[in-house]
């Protein structure tokens, strides 16, 4: 069976405190974005994550000629890194140069411009992307949409990009009895193939691995090898954010050494094997179609696009962004179209959410706001002003 | 278990959150089939409480009021010169009665409330041989920018002397602490609000020129403790930006002269209604005909005001240095020197109407768990912890 990891990567722009009662920033960019804030937790995290787990990253797949990896790094970030840290750019470029490190497609902006009614801004965004990663390895077939965000429809303009691939959450509500450990051809598509995320083994080490009310815990490579030497299928797929090494689990839960010791621990099973997502998408036939008229994704308990869209501020901040598409393309400056969709970023709706406790304190964790309510004034004012903006831009 | 509960306040002859808490708080006891006696100033008129568990009992006609009142030409009356002297001979006669009612039965446990009543819980607690519990509900440093030593005196003796403290919030259980108290008798009960009493209140009948526009409320007393000043510069702000906002002041107090020359001076005197004292019933009805309430306090205990907005589902603003703060998910927090902050929030509430609606839907969610029910609940395991302080004291002894 293959045992396919993937790491997603990803630090939204965060929005700088907008006054409307005080412009600071002389360009666009400088009024909405906090560069300082940015590059500051940039920085944070490349020290307790990116870097150090590349590094031993390296090193596993430098002391084992079996090792396979895949990540997805959203252009958001590898613009960051580019900016503000260097070094984490170059890291990464050397995983790719051991060639055993596939890093798959994704929208640039990590954006939702997958659920837009024409899907021409998925499809640039998806080219931008393509453009980015092409810098440091060849662009892949495979194709992770932000926030695992997949349905009938999704796959289908995947499918006509060309993509052989795409990831999508393994859960019940789409797969009923069957089993997330086989490849799924897609309701209405020709031969896109889905890759399910294993979403309970994943989540043993996203989230479970250092919750010492786990009745698993302390989990160990070989507890953890062994669980997946008795799991039936053609391969799970263990996705999970990278931070979960060293920023969601710091590094003296011993998390990082739990990878690697699994990476060997894997190998020590002759029915395990390490696959890319490309190499399982080549290699392995469809078992069943799945079929999802409705978008579902990897996040909170709903797998749906709640998360984002789930209350009236986010529904009305989506609104009023995509409703600028048609200007800003008309106005087709620059600096303009790159700003306008930062703010399509997923996360600044994610701040948003109001949802229930249990998920809500997720959400907290995440945002850098003191509630949803000014996560929301602060993206209206901002959007208000690019409003103000265009329609300036238009009139000359 | 029979109670010997000594107040202030209590509706209709009431001023402030310590008069509602009572009121609430004696209800739910009776209700759960306590006894209560409650011990509060007379004033002339016949005090009747309508249920059977509960007395109510006159001491002494006094000259001493509730942090103000406003006499029939409008005036209003502040603390006589002769404070300590007097608040020593309510608590001499109040303790004389609650002794006497004691001979008939013997009461369980005395509850004071604040520092005024202290003094009288602590002569009272001594003569009937039970427990003391001390509810702290503001403290002088809330009240006065500039403390009045004498009455820091009295709260300092009134925390030392209590078997149990009761404070409103986490912040006043700090302050408690700094006055000297022992950390492991201060327990924290948040106050409540019975929203059913809130809830449906038809709005105001405002005159056309009112009924068009946005409408901002304060609601307090106007002393600085509650940052009037802050929101009229808040409300200058906002104007500056969206113009057709009127602000409701509501509430009376010695800054009132003040404020209307400031409303002036700030070239905003149109846009702000100052609406006086408001009787119970209208005061139900502003919170549902306001857009947004706001609660600008420099320092709140707690702030039941704004759990009433939340009640009526008017979506609030309040200040982080307030104790309500600490319980509510659904509220915009503010600095209240924060102003460009609070005229931004402001302004949030009134321009983007689906903010207000997500506030307002979130409401219930923080009202389910503040409840006068569970903060009787709780008042009466703190009685339970009291009666095994004391008698732990009195083994000792």
């Amino acid at each position: 069976m293959k045992v396919c990891f993937y790491f997603q990567v990803h630090q939204p722009m965060r929005l700088a405190q907008f006054s409307v009662f005080s412009k600071k920033g002389e360009t666009v960019f400088g009024r909405y974005f906090d560069e300082g804030l940015n590059k500051q937790i940039l920085d944070k995290v490349a020290a307790k994550c990116y870097l150090p787990t590349n590094r031993m990253l390296l090193q596993c797949l430098e002391k084992n000629p079996q090792l396979h990896l895949s990540f997805s790094i959203t252009g958001v970030f590898l613009e960051q890194a580019r900016l503000y840290n260097p070094e984490v750019m170059e890291s990464f470029r050397s995983l790719a140069k051991t060639g055993r490190v596939e890093f798959l497609s994704e929208t640039y902006y990590h954006s939702l411009s997958s659920l837009f009614d024409e899907k021409k801004e998925f499809e640039q965004q998806l080219k931008l992307h393509e453009t980015a990663i092409s810098e440091f390895t060849k662009p892949s077939k495979v194709l992770r949409n932000t926030e695992a965000m997949f349905s009938n429809n999704i796959a289908k303009m995947a499918e006509g990009m060309g993509y052989e691939g795409i990831m999508a959450e393994g859960i019940e509500s789409m797969l009923g009895w069957r089993s997330p450990t086989y490849l799924y051809s897609v309701h209405g598509t020709q031969k896109i193939k889905a890759l399910l995320r294993h979403y309970k083994l994943s989540d043993d080490i996203g989230y479970r691995f250092s919750q010492k009310s786990w009745n698993q815990w302390p989990l160990t490579a070989p507890k953890y090898a062994k669980w997946l030497s008795e799991i039936e299928g053609d391969c799970v797929n263990l996705f999970m954010d990278y931070e979960t090494f060293g920023e969601h689990h710091w590094e003296d839960t011993g998390i990082r050494e739990f990878l690697s010791g699994t990476f060997d621990e894997i190998s020590k099973y002759s029915s395990l094997e390490f696959a890319t997502p490309s190499q399982i998408a080549k290699d392995t036939e469809a078992k069943g179609e799945i079929d999802s008229p409705e978008v579902v994704s990897w996040a909170d308990n709903e797998r749906d696009t709640s998360a984002w869209l789930g209350n009236e501020m986010q529904r009305s901040c989506f609104s009023e962004i995509t409703a600028l598409e048609k200007q800003v393309k008309e106005i087709n400056d620059s600096e303009l179209t790159r700003v306008w969709r930062h703010l399509q970023n997923s996360d600044h709706l994610y701040y948003c959410c109001t949802k229930s406790l249990s998920d809500q304190d997720v959400h907290n964790y995440f945002s850098p706001y003191e509630s949803p309510f000014d996560s929301y004034i602060n993206y209206m004012n901002i959007l208000q002003d690019l409003k103000s903006e265009i329609n300036e831009r238009m009139r000359k | 278990m029979r109670i010997a509960m000594l107040g202030w306040e209590f509706p209709p002859f009431v001023s402030g959150g310590l008069g509602v808490h009572c009121y609430e708080l004696t209800h739910q006891l009776a209700k759960m089939g306590h006894k209560v006696d409650f011990f509060m100033p007379g004033c002339g008129q016949e005090l009747k409480s309508g249920n059977e568990n509960i007395r109510l009992l006159a001491v002494e006609r006094s000259y001493l009021n509730p942090y103000f009142s406003i006499s029939k030409k409008g005036k209003i009356a502040t603390y006589g010169k002769d404070l300590l002297n007097a608040v020593k001979a309510y608590g001499k006669a109040a303790s004389k009665m609650v002794e006497k009612e004691n001979v008939l039965k013997k009461y369980d446990v005395v509850h004071c409330h604040d520092w005024l009543t202290a003094k009288a819980g602590k002569f009272s607690a001594g003569a009937v041989g039970a427990p003391l519990v001390q509810t702290i509900h503001s403290t002088e440093y809330d009240r006065a920018s500039s403390p009045w030593e004498v009455i820091l005196g009295v709260e300092r003796e009134a925390v030392k002397e209590a078997d149990l403290i009761i404070a409103v919030s986490r912040r006043t259980a700090m302050r408690v602490k700094e006055m000297g108290a022992d950390e492991k008798k201060i327990k924290i009960i948040y106050n409540a609000v019975d929203a059913s009493k809130y809830a449906h209140k038809h709005g105001h009948e405002f005159s056309s020129s009112v009924r068009e526009k946005k409408k901002v409320l304060f609601l307090g007393r106007l002393t600085e403790q509650k940052g009037p000043v802050q929101f009229l510069h808040a409300a200058k702000k906002v104007l500056d930006k969206k113009k057709d906002v009127i602000f409701f002041v509501a509430g009376t107090g010695e800054m009132l002269p003040l404020l209307i020359n400031l409303s002036i001076e700030l070239g905003i005197k149109d846009n702000v209604k100052f609406l006086g004292f408001l009787p119970d019933n209208d005061q139900k009805k502003i919170y549902s005909a306001c857009d947004v309430y706001v609660m600008p306090s420099t320092s709140e205990p707690f702030g039941i005001v704004a759990l009433e907005a939340m009640a009526a589902g008017t979506p609030v603003i309040i200040s982080k240095s307030s104790g309500v703060s600490e319980v509510v998910k659904s509220a915009l927090r503010v600095d209240f020197w924060d102003i460009d902050g609070m005229a931004q929030k402001i302004l949030g509430v009134l321009v983007y109407p689906p903010l207000g609606r997500a506030m307002t839907e979130m409401e219930p969610n923080d009202l389910m768990h503040l409840t006068w029910e569970k903060t009787a609940k709780e008042t009466l395991k703190a009685y339970n912890d009291a009666l095994s302080l004391y008698s732990e004291k009195k083994n000792r002894k």
